[in-house]
């Protein structure tokens, strides 16, 4: 078990920088998710945990050593790869026995190990197929058992669950957490998936472009973006953002006018999330142009002023048709105001209902 | 576009009509493919086969080719009777059992007629290394000129030049194609395409400055010399299909080899070497006919009969026995032929993947 920190870590690949200036610091047994879009440096992070790549520039500290150049072999890390990554001539037992007989496990002792590892993952009478006969599910518990059995103070999940289908995808993510829970490991988790890494982790680093854009709980992230970005990445359908004008304790987009609270002026972004908007008898006017059902709710598409406006209604019956007419409400607390040119987060700032309602407030 | 109403009566009664149209319609067509397979295939096959029955059945040394006609008046009936039956048998009991009495009824007859033709008496080149003098004596001929080595020494040097050749290019190619597939390095284009010219260049050109190379650094009339020689023609292409191999090995199984503390020679041994194993037995298979089969460097760079290979012996029993006998040319020809076939069997399986991983180039 280590606790793990980054210092002003800088990758380049050539010319091309992956990754700059991280600082980031995960605690001793602690389950943090990397998230961001693809390309934003998170597997490039894991790799230099994982010793594969050497970071070109900062410090990369186990505890309180800097391993920069220490190798793969020697860092004790434990890694799921999206792929698997099982070898493909072994069997499942000498899969999982693989790491054992780089430590000088003698075999007799080595082979309990594997059971119990494989036991630990439900995959204990699988011992003796080889990965091509495993189901997709079955090859991601061998390769965690793999990744277990060395009792590694680090274990690192490149996007575990992607090539998973949809129901395996939520026992699995049970079942990683409960054991992370009872290993008490420190583990990494690196996923594009805001759902995966907010159910999963105690804390979500989101990451755009070889930076960290926050660091924070997943209520942190959903409640308090410090960006357009991660508001517009976590929360699913994602959130709705119009660009507009403030000015004089009013948000002018296209031809509505908002009224605001908090003193903003000049260019702003404004995030409303379907699930916070309901219909109203005054609001915003729109007229419904799509409805999906998703079994629990239904998502709106309405055509407003301001282009496409997505809501989130409960029930699984559809209250109103496609092409009503309807107004749109929303609840001002939960409004969030960014600016535009810089895209941080006016914490401030508030967005109210345009005449009357929470306007008069 | 409006599509024509067609009555259902009409249609009804075409059904029938059209599905024993194209019931004909696919037996004229392979009737018609497999004729013209056949007669492209006889050329082919004749010379092989003629080559075969001579050898076992010539009697008077010259060109005899009363046996091979009358082994083809059995073997081709037979042929058809297999394939007769196979379109009419109705389960595989009445195929086997179909099978069963024309292959007694073929056997019956080849025991009858060509077993009694057959001796071994061509083959006195296994037993007698003088065996061109005696030849030439039974035809009341006045011995040759050349002075023969023993034919299993001539077998042995083959095994060696192929054997040998085949390994250096098996090693040296997996080694140069897994760096030319995992390394960047400056000049890297520029060699896999140059591996490519390099094959381009016709051996024939380069045969008298090799040459005088090897008579520079005294490899000539030896078999190292010759082995050189063949590596460094067969190298280009063996590396290029093995970098094909290797491309298709995800880097994934060998981080994660790396992560479970394995050294990159570790790795590369345990984890990457066994998924390129059906591109090694490929490419080993080919250096080794190769080798076998060589002819031209041979003939030039070794001079001493007992640096004879099965080739060059094959050369001198024709130059010295052709016109006096020909059941011992072909006889000879046999010997020399069946190694390769054994082999060429023997590896088909791995020998038709190469494509697969060839393509990836």
């Amino acid at each position: 078990m280590a606790r793990v920190e980054f210092r002003r870590i800088e990758k380049r690949f050539g010319d091309v920088v992956v990754i700059q200036d991280m600082d980031l610091v995960i605690n001793d047994g602690e389950f943090v998710a990397l998230l961001g879009p693809s390309g934003c440096g998170k597997s490039t992070s894991l790799f230099m945990l994982a010793g594969i790549y050497m970071p070109s520039a900062g410090e990369l500290r186990f505890d309180d050593s800097v391993v920069n150049e220490v190798e793969a072999r020697d860092r004790n890390v434990g890694i799921v790869f999206q792929s698997y990554a099982l070898y493909p001539h072994m069997t499942v037992q000498n899969n999982i026995m693989f790491p054992l007989r780089f430590k000088g496990v003698p075999r007799e002792q080595a082979l309990p190990k594997v059971r119990e590892a494989a036991e630990l993952v439900h995959v204990g009478e699988l011992l003796d197929r080889r990965p091509a006969q495993l189901s997709g599910g079955q090859q991601q518990r061998v390769a965690l058992a793999r990744a277990l059995i060395k009792e590694p103070q680090l274990l690192l999940l490149d996007e575990p669950l992607s090539n998973l289908d949809a129901t395996l995808r939520l026992t699995m993510r049970t079942e990683i957490k409960a054991l992370q829970e009872r290993l008490g490991v420190t583990t990494i988790l690196v996923t594009h998936d805001q759902l995966e890494a907010t159910t999963m982790a105690d804390r979500v680093i989101c990451m755009r472009a070889g930076r960290i854009e926050q660091v924070g709980s997943p209520d942190d992230l959903y409640s308090r973006p410090a960006s357009l970005f991660v508001a517009s990445f976590i929360g699913s359908p994602p959130i709705n953002l119009l660009t507009g004008q403030a000015q004089n304790g009013a948000i002018r987009v296209k031809e509505l006018s908002l009224p605001c609270s908090g003193g903003v002026s000049g260019e702003v972004t404004v995030g409303l999330r379907p699930e916070h908007m309901h219909f109203g008898d005054t609001g915003i006017p729109g007229r419904i142009a799509q409805l999906e059902p998703m079994g629990r709710e239904i998502l709106y598409v309405i055509d407003t002023p301001v282009g496409h406006v997505r809501i989130l209604e409960g029930g699984s019956v559809a209250a109103h048709r496609i092409g009503e007419a309807v107004h749109l409400a929303f609840e001002p607390d939960a409004t969030l105001v960014f600016e535009a040119d810089t895209e941080a987060l006016l914490p401030n700032a508030r967005v109210l209902l345009p005449n009357g309602g929470a306007a008069a407030a | 576009m409006a599509i024509p109403a067609v009555p259902a009566a009409v249609t009804q009664t075409h059904w029938d009509r059209l599905a024993i149209r194209a019931r004909w319609k696919r037996r004229a067509k392979s009737t018609g493919l497999y004729s013209f397979l056949i007669a492209v295939s006889i050329p082919i096959m004749l010379p092989y086969f003629w080559l075969v029955t001579i050898a076992f059945s010539a009697k008077r040394g010259v060109a005899e080719t009363e046996v091979l006609w009358l082994s083809i008046s059995i073997l081709v009936p037979t042929l058809l009777a297999y394939w007769i039956w196979s379109i009419f048998a109705r389960n595989i009991g009445q195929l086997l059992m179909g099978f069963l009495a024309v292959t007694a009824v073929g056997g019956a007859a080849f025991a009858v007629y060509v077993l009694p033709e057959l001796h071994l008496r061509n083959f006195i080149f296994m037993v007698e290394t003088n065996f061109p003098d005696v030849v030439r004596s039974r035809a009341g001929e006045v011995s040759g000129g050349i002075s023969f080595p023993n034919v299993w020494q001539a077998f042995a040097n083959s095994l060696y030049l192929a054997g040998a050749q085949t390994v250096i290019v098996a090693t040296v190619a997996s080694l140069a194609a897994y760096y030319l597939s995992r390394f960047q390095f400056p000049g890297r284009a520029a060699m896999l395409r140059s591996l490519l010219v390099l094959h381009a260049f016709p051996v024939l050109t380069l045969i008298v400055p090799l040459f005088l190379l090897l008579n520079f650094v005294g490899l000539l009339d030896q078999m190292l010399g010759v082995i050189l020689v063949l590596v460094g023609f067969e190298l280009p292409f063996a590396i290029f299909i093995m970098k094909g191999f290797f491309d298709a090995v995800p880097w994934d199984i060998e981080m994660s080899a790396l992560t479970d503390g394995a050294s990159r020679r570790q790795a590369f041994v345990k984890v990457v070497l066994p998924q390129v194993t059906n591109g090694i037995i490929a490419i080993s298979v080919f250096s080794f006919i190769r080798g076998w089969e060589e002819y031209i460097f041979v003939f030039t760079f070794l001079i001493k009969n007992t640096n004879w290979t099965m080739s060059l012996y094959m050369f001198f029993v024709r130059d010295d026995l052709m016109g006096v006998d020909f059941g011992v040319v072909s006889a000879v020809g046999v010997f020399y032929l069946i190694p390769s076939l054994v082999l060429y069997v023997a590896a088909q399986k791995f020998l038709m993947q190469m494509s697969v991983g060839g393509v990836k180039g």
